[in-house]
């Protein structure tokens, strides 16, 4: 008994290509080229957008004065001016660099500091360059008024998420997430001050500083819980308008 | 078939080949990166080194999905050989652009860091004890490593070198290499953004490789346990019946050892040779006698029914085995003959070539 009918023999260097193999191949080309387009389609618009985050350039070139406090992380407390209240502005500076070497010669000092910000919701960042853009204030005599002392805000237990805050601020979109992890660490450990993303907001407030329960810089440990959802417990001070999450563990009883 | 090494000996079937997959290549980039942002604002918002490591990355899932879908496709349809004949070309399309995923994303995430970007790519992220959170880096270098070294050893220079065997086993890693990516995009952009899209393309691929590679598994599998019957005289087996086998075709036996061997009918004649190509360990009983010459069915390469030997300036060659006709069965010897062994093809007796076997269509 014969096999039963058999297909064209394909030799790829020969220039004829049997006509059920040439069929074939035809059909296939049309569905590798429509299927990676509408694979393309699917793939590129199936995602969420990362937010409002943005860089903003409100100063210009100019500069702000304020009372330079580094810790947890350098912020600068800008005195109210007019109807502008008071401001704690954290600040980082470029790439995933934070600005502890050049703010700590000025802690406890009036300082003058330019750069760009990044802002999302509440969040607000100041991203120092280079040179002049941080330095003591000239004159050094300029009289400051004494930054407002902090206000504790009580115990609290947050859900959200670790993130640093200039990422998390629109420097990347998305700058937040699973993904940004290993961003989000490198950022930390190069200085710039991480937040908690909370899920649900403190007195109007979802972006929070995050330091040790001391005031001191994040806790080391955290680090293997960025870009996840967690569940965290402290204490939240407020330094004009920037609050601080000051946490001494997680929820399930564990130290932080 | 090539008796010098050149990096690439072009035709027309590898141009088009080519040609379709830059095509496919572009169209997927181009759409995701200039019409994606227009048609979605959220999209829109993404930076734009975020948007190439996605476009990037979830095409080299998808092009490694296709490749590995080609083997099995091939085996299951022998009309889907010419997607076969140049894979190692898609197989390098697929490592340099998972190559250009990994480029955006060291040259972003892992950038403007007092850290040096390759230490930062195996420290900056050690929670190796949680799932969601597990450093998913590393499974994509695992992977773009066993991409890069299939891309740089897929020359048949490498072939030559290692031997089939060796050249073989080792490229048998992309199924390590899929299965990292597969870790690598399910604990990193699944598990990060719950993409219903790219949980298709990622666990429907999955599922579409293993239904078709259990296919072709199964069909060889069948032809494993059909191994050929004893003949009355020992060692010889019963491969099968003459007018099982068309003019330029062959029928395929195995040897008590689990060797296949395939009886070519040509010209009235039969040659016995192993089935296996001395190339890629091609199926050669599958082929055709093309110009006088068995010729396998994956890339051509072409040898002598008389002793096994691909025609001068080649020098590729498979054994032979001693063929006997027993009335109209077929019986084989198992024992291979010492490779380039002449053996004239046994000639079929007049009175069982009519009545002719249905011509075949020509290559």
């Amino acid at each position: 008994m014969l096999k039963p009918a058999e297909r064209g023999f394909f030799v790829g260097y020969f220039k004829k290509v049997p006509t059920d193999v040439r069929a074939l191949m035809i059909g296939f080309i049309v569905f590798f080229v429509a299927g990676m387009a509408s694979a393309s389609v699917l793939l590129s618009l199936n995602t969420d957008s990362p937010g409002a985050g943005s860089y903003a350039d409100e100063l210009h070139g100019e500069h702000l004065i304020g009372t330079m406090e580094t810790s947890p992380y350098p912020v600068l407390r800008v005195p109210a001016t007019g109807s502008r209240p008071a401001r704690a502005i954290m600040l980082a500076g470029s790439g995933k660099f934070g600005v502890d070497d050049r703010a700590l010669p000025l802690a406890g000092k009036a300082a003058q500091v330019g750069g760009v910000f990044v802002k999302r919701g509440d969040l607000e960042m100041l991203l120092i360059g280079g040179g002049d853009d941080l330095k003591a204030a000239e004159p050094q005599a300029v009289a400051l008024p004494n930054p407002s002392p902090s206000e504790s805000l009580g115990r609290w237990r947050l859900t959200g998420e670790i993130c640093d805050g200039k990422c998390g601020g629109g420097a990347m979109k998305p700058g937040t997430g699973l993904a940004h992890k290993a961003c989000a660490n490198l950022c930390i450990n190069g200085g710039v001050p991480p937040v908690f993303v909370s899920t649900a907001p403190v007195e109007g407030h979802i972006f929070f500083l995050l330091s040790s329960a001391n005031g001191g810089p994040m806790p080391a440990r955290l680090l293997d819980k960025t870009g996840a959802p967690i569940v965290l417990e402290g204490t939240i001070e407020r330094r004009d308008d920037l609050l601080i999450f000051k946490v001494d563990g997680f929820a399930d009883g564990a130290g932080a | 078939m090539s008796v010098s090494y050149k990096p690439v000996i072009w035709n027309r079937s590898k141009m088009i080949y080519d040609g379709v997959l830059l095509a496919g290549i572009a169209i997927y980039i181009l759409i995701f990166l200039k019409v994606g942002p227009v048609l979605s604002p959220a999209l829109r918002d993404v930076d734009l080194p975020t948007q190439r490591m996605r476009a990037f990355g979830s095409l080299a899932l998808l092009m490694l999905t296709i490749v590995l879908a080609i083997g099995p496709l091939a085996r299951i349809d022998t009309r889907f050989i010419p997607l076969l004949y140049n894979r190692r070309h898609f197989g390098v399309m697929t490592a340099i652009v998972a190559a250009t995923h990994a480029y955006y994303v060291l040259g972003w995430y892992f950038s403007y860091s007092p850290t040096p970007q390759l230490t930062a790519l195996f420290t900056s992220n050690t929670s190796f004890t949680s799932v969601a959170g597990f450093p998913f880096e590393l499974f994509g270098v695992f992977a773009l490593i066993i991409l890069a070294v299939l891309a740089v050893t897929s020359h048949d220079f490498w072939l030559s070198f290692l031997t089939p065997p060796l050249w073989k086993a080792i490229h048998m890693s992309v199924y390590l290499a899929y299965a990292s990516i597969i870790l690598h995009v399910a604990l990193g952009a699944l598990l990060d953004r719950r993409d219903l899209a790219l949980g298709f393309l990622s666990l429907g691929g999955l599922t579409l490789l293993c239904v078709l590679h259990l296919m072709a598994g199964r069909r060889e599998t069948a032809s494993d346990h059909a191994a050929s019957a004893k003949a009355p005289e020992e060692p010889w087996i019963v491969v099968g019946d003459l007018s099982e086998i068309a003019e330029g075709r062959a029928i395929i036996g195995a040897s008590p050892g689990g060797e296949r061997i395939a009886v070519f009918r040509s010209k009235g004649g039969l040659s016995a040779v192993s089935n296996v190509c001395s190339h890629q360990n091609g199926p050669i009983g599958e082929g055709k006698v093309v110009l006088g010459f068995i010729t396998c069915p994956w890339h051509g390469y072409q040898y002598r029914p008389e002793d096994g030997c691909s025609p001068p300036p080649f020098r590729e060659r498979i054994r032979k085995y001693r063929v006997r006709l027993q009335g109209s069965t077929v019986v084989v010897d198992p024992q291979p003959l010492p490779l380039g062994t002449k053996l004239d093809p046994v000639a079929i007796p007049a009175e069982l070539l009519p009545p002719t076997p249905k011509k075949e269509g020509t290559a």
